[in-house]
């Protein structure tokens, strides 16, 4: 309306030039605009509210009351069972950032040489990638059922009987498999990582280490443990995130039992949440959760990636 | 002995260690995999009786069964809706704003890329409870937008990131022809630039189908009319129920993950690139 006005005063050529120069600095917003819309609706406003949330007792249904930050005082000062749960979220993370990447790392040095099938490894070895949390955590339910499991039986068949064990029963022992199963699902995964990595560091090198005098056991820890450094400060990232965030295997597997023996924050959030309807507090556990991630990665970050290498 | 047999003895020996390693860890991921697929066919009596061995016959029973009793046809079908529908929106969605983010000049273009990337550190698993709010807030709870709308939503940072490298890619030069023909700006963009774009979609659309067909914890909270269930939403639910139908299960499982597993062996490498996409250039 007002470009009309405008237009009737103004001589005809601006008018033309205003309106393209409008356009044009319009246009680029429609571009994005139902990417925002999403996003905020669905990903910024929850992140938002959450935090609102945190501060409110709150039923799901009832109107909210604001509570300051008592939700945050009980998580941190009365609730034992959070920081049980997040001492296992440590040993899970621990256990499984472990476990990934040594054996990644081994796996991608042996498979990044001439090796015949290799295509066939590298295919099996991703393959759990692909499956759900829910198919990997309900076989391996079944591989570790005490009296028909796969993993009991051939352990009987190798005339190690004394060695089975009720693998989700027993309180000492599961979180250690949940672990296992984790490490079980990922291992091809960051094996990949680190053969992307491995590509790029430049075969003279190699040579002349050779040329040195160093063995592959030298060439190994010397030259590229530390050239894979970037890749691996990605590695433990992701997986130190996923270990933090463990939901799906455990809810799945032992649902954070036998007696809190593998219960973690988020399926402490989960059950205060929408077992007991404490959302404000359900979401105080979860927001504390994602600080310790934002701070134990940022500061993984700093502590591994260490000087930087130029070749 | 001569340092030329010693030399030929460690490259044998180095070799049979190398694929002794390999070989364990491929075993140890496979043969689960199969045993899962083994033991779908062997009756109630060889489940018990004959945990790893092969199946005596093929006992195609528990498919029948569980296609019948744990509904896998009406979960295979809602996975189906939910994962095509939330590839669409994203690869629609993200492929605006990424070639935005590559190519037009806007006020504040860096600081909103810049908040989208930042979500990437936030699991979506953190948000869940005032995501509950929003969807039942909307009326969306127990419909298929109740998980759609949600995981474009969660799968948009990454795929931005990811086609906005892509896009920058491409030569300018290609747009510039097009423009001087007289394409606009859009036509340029879907009839030049998005035709020489299938690796990133491509990349982009596994990413966004896997999570979203094995993704459990959005379901678990947000679909309670059991005819909605999703496939990890509708096995989990199958197994409280059936917990003594071992075969059923089996079966059940076998259904879900086997038709996935074929479609990434044949496109490999296509899966794997698309997979680690995030992880590799981030």
């Amino acid at each position: 309306m007002t470009r009309s006005v405008a237009g009737a005063q103004a001589p005809a050529r601006p008018r033309v030039m205003t309106s393209a120069w409008r356009s044009a600095r319009l246009t680029p917003y429609l571009w994005v605009l139902p990417a925002v819309a999403l996003f905020v609706v669905f990903r910024l406003y929850p992140l938002a509210f959450g935090l609102y949330l945190s501060l409110n007792e709150w039923d799901g249904i009832q109107p909210m009351v604001f509570r300051g930050l008592a939700n945050y005082r009980q998580a941190l000062f009365e609730d034992a069972v959070f920081w049980l749960a997040l001492w296992h979220n440590v040993v899970f993370a621990v256990g499984t950032v472990v476990g990934k990447n040594v054996i990644a790392i081994v796996l991608a040095v042996l498979l990044n040489a001439e090796l015949r099938g290799r295509t066939f490894f590298r295919t099996t070895l991703f393959m759990p990638v692909v499956m759900s949390f829910v198919v990997v955590g309900l076989l391996w339910g079944w591989i570790f059922n005490y009296q028909f499991g796969l993993l009991n039986n051939l352990l009987a068949a190798a005339g190690l009987e004394s060695w089975r064990t009720d693998w989700l029963g027993d309180p000492g022992i599961a979180l250690l498999s949940l672990i296992g199963v984790d490490v079980w699902k990922w291992y091809g995964f960051h094996m990949v990582i680190y053969l992307a990595g491995l590509q790029t560091i430049p075969a003279v090198l190699y040579e002349a280490a050779i040329i040195d005098g160093a063995s592959a056991w030298q060439q190994f820890w010397r030259l590229t443990l530390p050239l894979l450094r970037p890749i691996a400060v990605v590695n433990v990232t992701l997986a130190l995130m996923g270990a933090f965030n463990v939901f799906d295997l455990i809810y799945v597997m032992t649902q954070g039992g036998p007696a809190n023996a593998t219960n973690v924050v988020m399926i402490h959030a989960y059950l205060q949440g929408f077992k007991f309807y404490l959302m404000g507090y359900a979401s105080a556990i979860s927001y504390v959760l994602m600080g310790i991630v934002i701070v134990l990665s940022g500061l993984q970050i700093r502590l591994l990636r260490g000087e930087s290498y130029e070749y | 002995m001569s340092t030329e047999m010693t030399l030929r003895r460690a490259r044998i020996f180095g070799g049979t260690v190398r694929y002794g390693v390999v070989g364990l860890a491929t075993l140890v991921v496979g043969y689960p995999v199969l045993w899962m697929v083994l033991q779908s066919f062997k009756t109630k009596f060889e489940l018990y009786s004959n945990v790893w061995g092969l199946p005596q016959q093929l006992f195609l029973d528990n498919y029948v069964q569980a296609w019948r009793i744990a509904r896998m046809g009406t979960y295979i079908l809602n996975s189906l809706i939910v994962s095509v529908s939330t590839v669409a929106i994203v690869l629609v969605v993200a492929s605006l704003a990424g070639y935005a983010f590559a190519r037009l000049r806007f006020r504040g273009r860096e600081l909103l890329f810049y908040t989208f990337v930042f979500t990437l550190i936030v699991p979506v698993q953190v948000t869940i409870i005032p995501l509950y709010a929003v969807v039942s807030g909307l009326g969306l709870s127990n419909t298929y937008l109740a998980l759609i709308l949600p995981y474009a939503a969660a799968g948009l940072p990454l795929s931005i990131f990811l086609l906005r490298a892509f896009f920058q890619s491409v030569p300018r030069e290609i747009e510039e022809a097009a423009r001087i023909d007289g394409c606009t700006e859009f036509a340029a963009f879907t009839r030049v630039v998005l035709p020489i774009s299938g690796p990133g979609l491509a990349t982009v659309t596994i990413l966004q189908f896997l999570g979203a067909w094995n993704e459990f914890l959005l379901a678990l909270i947000f679909i309670r009319n059991p005819s909605l269930r999703t496939i990890p939403l509708g096995l989990q639910a199958f197994f409280f129920e059936y917990s003594v139908e071992w075969g059923y299960l089996f079966a059940a499982l076998t259904m879900a993950t086997v038709p996935v597993i074929v479609v990434y062996v044949l496109m490999q490498r296509q899966f794997i690139k698309g997979l680690t996409a995030g992880a590799v250039t981030g």
